[in-house]
């Protein structure tokens, strides 16, 4: 009969889709999968998990086979055995009361330690790092280094990462799925995770998401997390700890009065794009899947052929400001450019990605996101800036706003902001 | 087999009541009750928590029980006014014992008075003196309430103000209108008794669960009272 | 299973009952609101359906773009509250009305009218929640609705509104059942029929009842909380005078957790009917279910934070609700062990109710693991807010609730309609959503674990969840076809299903004594009860030789007008056997009109149109106190 063949079939084949899958997930195909022992953190949660695992299989095992079995053995068939008129069994009832609670013990112990062990406070010398949620995007703050800098963050291996993270609207929740379990962001509190990336791995880059409901962008609001050597991250955290690297609008500095009482000529302001001086992760050495495919939604063009002309000078001393883009977001040593609204964009350049892990940085994306971030991403708070293109939020078309050539200098300021 | 039900059916002693037979014996309306006081008491329960869990986490004042200086200099006292808050509870808790003796008198309906009666066991049998003493003690406490409400406002806290304000308007405010609605239930019962008078089994129950309920209303303030006012 | 006289069906009008649409607005008849109940839910259990199939659409590939984020947003939340509080609450709502009385040998519930009050209340609540949703306005902040996203604040337009009054009618239509059933179930037993023998569907549903009274409170208090927010300006979620937003969680999960044992535990019921019947013994361990179903009720209360692992309540705190949650695994795993053994030893027809109740076992074995997987609170940091926490309650709730409440559908469809659902179609339907749903959630473990977070319009390529997506939207168009297949059972059976007769089964309990559809005084005779199994005690005495018997001198329930069990078979009025019934009126939906228009009133206080407001709440509030008056002072029958 093919039900009783199907039926007989179910939980081996389970079974077999069980210990196939956990013997596929490699990193390459599953990128963000939880099994992988990167960090104390997750080492930790995955033997937990694999006593989970186990005993859930061995449970799932016994109690279908069972099943599968009784219901086999004991169907109605003529001239089979009548049924037995069993009302109970006391000794039966207690064995499989006692069982289970005894598995349970046996989950429960090593959960409580777990738990008080991976909630500890952090070791001494640990990084600081302050996650600060916004809809939809991350405000990453390393106190003790003087950093502010958004979406994207960076981790020495073989150092304690101690995360304090709080929101400053809706609940929004940090997980970086191949560092470790996740920690919520909630309003008016601060919450702490830590952990540490082993010190074998090799420089890396993750994915990560925010996994507390939070608005229309909550699929949107992403991080990548990169776990860098430990003079990679000297490095890196050195640059982003200075000032804007091209900045025509910095202060002149003081002139020094030399000893012969002669005033020196002032310096004439930075009009040239330095070179970037800090590590950051190479972009030839990116994994496939932190690379963003999230196609740029129809309805919105621009002329790709205005970028080359753009004028970095212009998009810093006119476009910034005309734009409002002063309004929110802050650059170091840009005189007024202290708004935490927005992401910080002092060295926005040394992202890889724009928008919170949703499009790609380059010239073209960043273009079309100054000129309507609301189309690219739903519900972003950041205006819409190009002339002339429908706001979704206010519903209405845009009188005021930066053309396409204004734009174009906006984005060869930014992309200086190395 | 008997066909007729109704017949040997328990009979119709006041309007349309059948006396159905019940596994406890006891009225539907008894059981019901007693299930609606508990889905109250959760009710309030989580009115009184979060009262509890925002104690003290108000970032401005007025508190309830200290004083307060804003940034603007304007001064504020300790808000909650025990000596008068007493008092509205000491009137409720007679309500309650003005309830008791309403219920009593129903009971009483119908039995004789004993010869030569003193004039208590006479107001024992007054259901609408007692009824209606219960109201208007249950309106007193309104009124104290309405006048905390509207000093409080007057001193600044208003359920707008902070987490204080909100928490305490609401937890007492559904109180209050629990006692309102206590209030209505008993102006009806006088009513009826009134214009048909209440008197047996089924009208004892009325009054009975009636009672029940201001007698919870009553303790939940006790709980309101002890936990918001009297402890710091 | 031999029956007086051969069966032939019988419609209302053979038992003198009204016919037409004004006896349905004014039924009273706890049979009628049944299966009112049971219609309205499989609509909205339809309607639920095709969100999950446009959620699916969507997620069929990455970056799909079939639907907006709104839209989306919309879908999942809708989907979420339609499933819980219009679809499963209510069909196991439906099983409550009609089965109860029944099976308890009474003849109606203790309140009829506010029983029919509690089913016009949900359906004009259902309407109100689910029509925002034509107009692009559903509520969209999922259907736990966190603060402070649904705080003026952050959800400024009317959708949340939308969702807070909903959800506070819909309360006030489950505490009024849960009053009524209490009540019944308490007060309106047979003669003989203890607690300990009442019949186990009538025992889980008791247990639920008691879970709604106390469970319905903290959040009905949790939404007053958001609505004065919203219409009050109050604070208590208000980020800028300092509200802590975890008290909206701990409230809502307060009712959450026992929600989810009111939503299992009238299928559990059904499954421990079903089982016997078609296993030709008694259930195995009768006096441990019920304890055991007690034992969850009253866990239930004692879990609830297992949902806010993620929030940071502090390591003991996690532990106790750890250790708690692993604990109510015992009693509901003793269940499964105890339907098992009823199926051993047993001569097992393979029925459709049948095979879904099998299927409910087998299906929440696989929840109930994921579940203990959960409990461990470090595991579930990676587990939570992810598909894995998706599998897992969905193999809870369909494979679960659903599974058992089709069981129950197909058990008792003869019995509400006088016809049997044909078996055939049934099978198709069993098959394919057995195949259909394991095929849309098993890989929903694989995408979860393997780093696919909830909730998300949208997912990129190249994350490794392509493939589990697919199938899962593949599954999920198979369950379209399967439920197909139940409608057109379920419809065409009422026509062209084989005549039932009283016992269609041989089953044991008292529901199966009476004619199918039972005539609208249920029984013409209270019967006296003498066992747990009464109509096996009848038919067939050597299956319940075993169990305790009791006889009429030693019982301490009596009713003098009751008589032994016995079949009834005789189409009579209720007028010829002078049975008072009940008045049908139609003040109990007066009333809920009243009721429901005061709410509406308050939707338009937001938009500063404070007169409009006022007249829409107070013209509902006269329809309420109106109707109320009416119905208070007027006889019952």
């Amino acid at each position: 009969m093919p039900k009783l063949r199907l039926r007989s079939a179910a939980p081996a084949f389970l079974l077999l889709a069980v210990l196939l899958t956990l013997s596929a997930c490699g990193m390459n195909d599953y990128p963000n999968s939880t099994f992988n022992h990167t960090t104390d953190y997750n080492t930790a949660i995955d033997a937990l998990w694999d006593r989970l695992l186990w005993w859930g299989t061995l449970v799932f095992i016994v109690v279908e086979t069972v099943l599968v079995f009784t219901i086999i053995k004991f169907r109605k068939r003529p001239g089979g055995p009548e049924a037995k008129q069993i009302h109970g069994n006391a000794a039966l009832e207690i064995t499989w009361t006692v069982i289970p609670a005894l598995i349970l013990a046996l989950i429960a112990i090593p959960t409580i330690k777990t738990i008080f062990e991976t909630q500890a406070p952090a070791p001494a010398g640990s990084l600081r790092v302050q996650v600060i949620g916004h809809q939809w995007w991350w405000e990453f703050r390393y106190p003790d280094l003087g950093i502010v800098t958004a979406n994207e963050v960076y981790v020495p291996v073989g150092r304690t990462i101690s995360f304090e993270l709080t929101t400053k609207d809706v609940l929004h929740s940090f997980w970086i799925p191949q560092m470790g379990g996740k920690r919520d962001l909630i309003t008016n509190r601060t919450n702490y995770m830590w952990f540490t990336p082993s010190d074998t791995l090799k420089s890396s880059a993750w994915n990560g998401f925010c996994t507390e409901y939070c608005g229309a962008s909550h699929a949107n609001m992403r991080i990548r997390m990169y776990t860098v050597q430990p003079d990679e991250f000297e490095s890196w955290a050195r640059h982003q700890a200075s000032p804007a690297v091209f900045n025509p609008l910095a202060p002149a500095p003081t002139p020094v009065v030399p000893a012969n009482g002669r005033r020196a000529a002032a310096a004439p302001a930075d009009t040239t794009p330095a070179p970037s001086s800090g590590y950051i992760f190479p972009a030839d050495q990116l994994p496939a899947h932190v690379i963003p495919q999230t196609p740029i939604p129809a309805g919105i063009t621009f002329d790709d052929a205005l970028l080359a002309g753009g004028d970095a000078t212009r998009g810093a001393t006119q476009g910034f400001m005309l734009g409002g883009c002063i309004g929110c977001h802050a650059i170091g040593g840009v005189p007024g450019a202290v708004s935490t609204i927005g992401p910080n964009l002092t060295h926005v350049a040394s992202r890889h990605t724009i928008a919170s892990g949703l499009y790609r940085f380059d010239g073209p994306t960043l273009a079309r996101w100054i000129k309507n971030a609301r189309h690219l991403k739903p519900g972003a708070i950041m205006n819409t800036i190009g002339k002339g293109e429908y706001d979704p939020i206010l519903k209405s078309t845009m009188t005021a706003g930066l053309d396409d050539r204004q734009i174009a200098d906006v984005v060869a300021y930014l992309m200086s902001l190395k | 087999m008997t066909t007729s039900h109704t017949a040997a059916a328990a009979g119709h002693d006041d309007g349309h009541v059948h006396h159905h037979y019940t596994t406890t014996g006891l009225d539907h309306r008894k059981i019901a009750i007693w299930t609606f006081i508990g889905s109250e008491c959760m009710l309030f329960a989580s009115l009184i928590s979060t009262y509890l869990i925002y104690k003290g986490r108000s970032i401005v004042g007025p508190f309830p029980h200290e004083a307060w200086t804003s940034e603007t200099g304007q001064q504020f006292h300790a808000i909650l006014d025990i000596p008068v808050t007493s008092a509205s509870t000491f009137v409720l808790l007679m309500s309650s014992f003005a309830m008791v003796l309403a219920l009593q008198a129903v009971q009483l309906r119908g039995t004789p008075l004993p010869a030569n009666p003193t004039w208590w066991q006479r107001s024992q049998r007054s259901s609408q003196g007692w009824l209606l003493m219960t109201a208007l003690l249950g309106a007193t406490f309104l009124g104290f309430q309405a006048y905390e409400f509207t000093s409080f406002v007057h001193e600044g806290l208003t359920i707008k103000r902070n987490l204080f304000g909100s928490s305490f308007f609401t937890l007492t405010g559904f109180h209050g209108a629990h006692v309102t609605a206590g209030v209505l239930w008993l102006m009806t019962l006088l009513w009826i008794d009134r214009s048909r008078g209440l008197q047996g089994k089924n009208d004892e129950l009325l009054v009975d669960i009636c009672a029940l309920y201001w007698h919870f209303v009553d303790v939940v303030w006790i709980a309101i009272f002890t936990l918001i006012y009297l402890i710091r | 299973m031999a029956t007086i006289a051969a069966p032939t069906h019988a419609g209302a009008a053979d038992y003198g009952e009204q016919t037409g649409i004004w006896s349905w607005i004014t039924t009273v008849d706890h049979k009628r609101i049944g299966t009112l109940y049971l219609w309205t839910a499989l609509s909205f259990f339809l309607i639920g359906g095709l969100e999950a199939v446009i959620i699916r659409t969507q997620l069929m590939k990455p970056n799909m773009g079939f639907v907006s984020a709104e839209t989306y947003n919309q879908l999942f939340t809708m989907h979420g509250t339609t499933m819980v509080f219009l679809a499963i609450m209510p069909l196991s709502a439906a099983f409550f009305n009609f089965l109860i009385p029944l099976q308890i040998g009474a003849r109606d519930v203790a309140f009829p009218r506010l029983n029919a009050f509690s089913y016009w209340v949900y359906l004009l609540g259902g309407i109100f929640i689910t029509v925002p949703i034509l107009f692009q306005v559903a509520p969209d902040a999922g259907w736990f609705g966190y603060a402070p996203l649904t705080s003026p604040q952050f959800a400024p337009g009317p959708n949340i509104d939308f969702w807070v009054i909903g959800l506070q009618i819909l309360g006030v239509s489950s505490l009024a059942a849960a009053f009524n059933f209490i009540t019944t179930i308490i007060n309106m037993r047979a003669p003989g029929m203890t607690l300990m023998r009442m019949p186990m569907f009538t025992w889980m549903s008791f247990v639920v009842q008691f879970l709604l009274v106390l469970a319905f409170p903290p959040i009905t208090i949790a939404l007053v909380f958001l609505l004065f927010d919203r219409f009050f300006g109050t604070t208590f979620y208000a980020i800028a005078a300092g509200a802590d937003p975890l008290l909206w969680q701990h409230l809502f999960w307060v009712f959450g957790h026992p929600e989810v044992y009111i939503l299992i535990l009238p299928a559990f019921g059904l499954v421990s009917e079903v089982l016997p019947t078609f296993s030709k013994k008694p259930l195995f361990g009768y006096n441990v279910m019920v304890y055991s179903g007690i034992m969850i009720g009253f866990l239930g209360f004692g879990v609830w934070a297992h949902h806010m692992f993620a929030v940071g309540m502090g390591a003991i705190a996690d532990s106790i609700f750890a250790t708690m949650t692993m604990l109510i695994a015992i009693p509901t795993g003793v269940k499964i062990f105890n339907w098992i053994a009823t199926l051993w030893a047993g001569e097992i027809r393979f029925t459709v109710p049948m095979k879904f109740a099998i299927a409910l076992i087998a299906m929440f074995t696989i929840g109930g693991i994921s579940g203990v997987m959960h409990s461990s609170a470090p595991a579930d940091l990676q587990q939570t807010d992810t598909y894995f926490v998706v599998a897992h309650f969905h193999y809870v709730l369909f494979g679960g609730s659903i599974m058992g409440i089709f069981a129950g559908i197909y058990h008792y469809y003869p019995k509400m309609t006088g016809r049997l659902m044909s078996e055939k179609i049934g099978n198709w339907h069993f098959w394919l959503t057995f195949v259909g749903f394991n095929l849309t959630f098993f890989p929903m473990h694989f995408a979860g674990l393997l780093g696919m977070p909830r909730r998300i319009y949208q997912y990129d390529s190249g994350q490794g969840w392509d493939a589990f997506n697919l199938m899962s939207t593949y599954g999920t168009y198979l369950l379209v076809v399967a439920t197909l297949f139940f409608v057109w059972n379920f419809v065409r059976s009422r026509k062209t299903g084989a005549i039932a007769g009283n016992d269609p089964w041989g089953a044991a309990t008292l529901e199966w004594s009476i004619p199918s559809p039972p005539p609208e005084y249920n029984f013409a005779q209270i019967p006296e009860v003498a066992s747990r199994y009464p109509l096996w005690d009848l038919k067939d005495p050597a299956k319940t030789a075993g169990i305790e018997h009791s006889h009429a001198d030693s019982m301490t329930i009596t009713d003098a007008h009751a008589v032994p069990v016995h079949e009834e078979t005789e189409r009579k009025t209720a007028k010829e056997l002078g049975i008072p019934m009940p008045f049908p009126t139609a003040k109990p939906l007066f009333t809920a009109v009243g009721l429901v228009t005061m709410f509406c009133g308050l939707l338009f206080l937001r938009n500063d149109m404070f007169a409009v407001a006022m007249t829409i709440t107070l013209t509902g509030a006269a329809m309420l106190i109106g109707g109320l008056y009416a119905w208070l002072t007027a006889p019952l029958e």
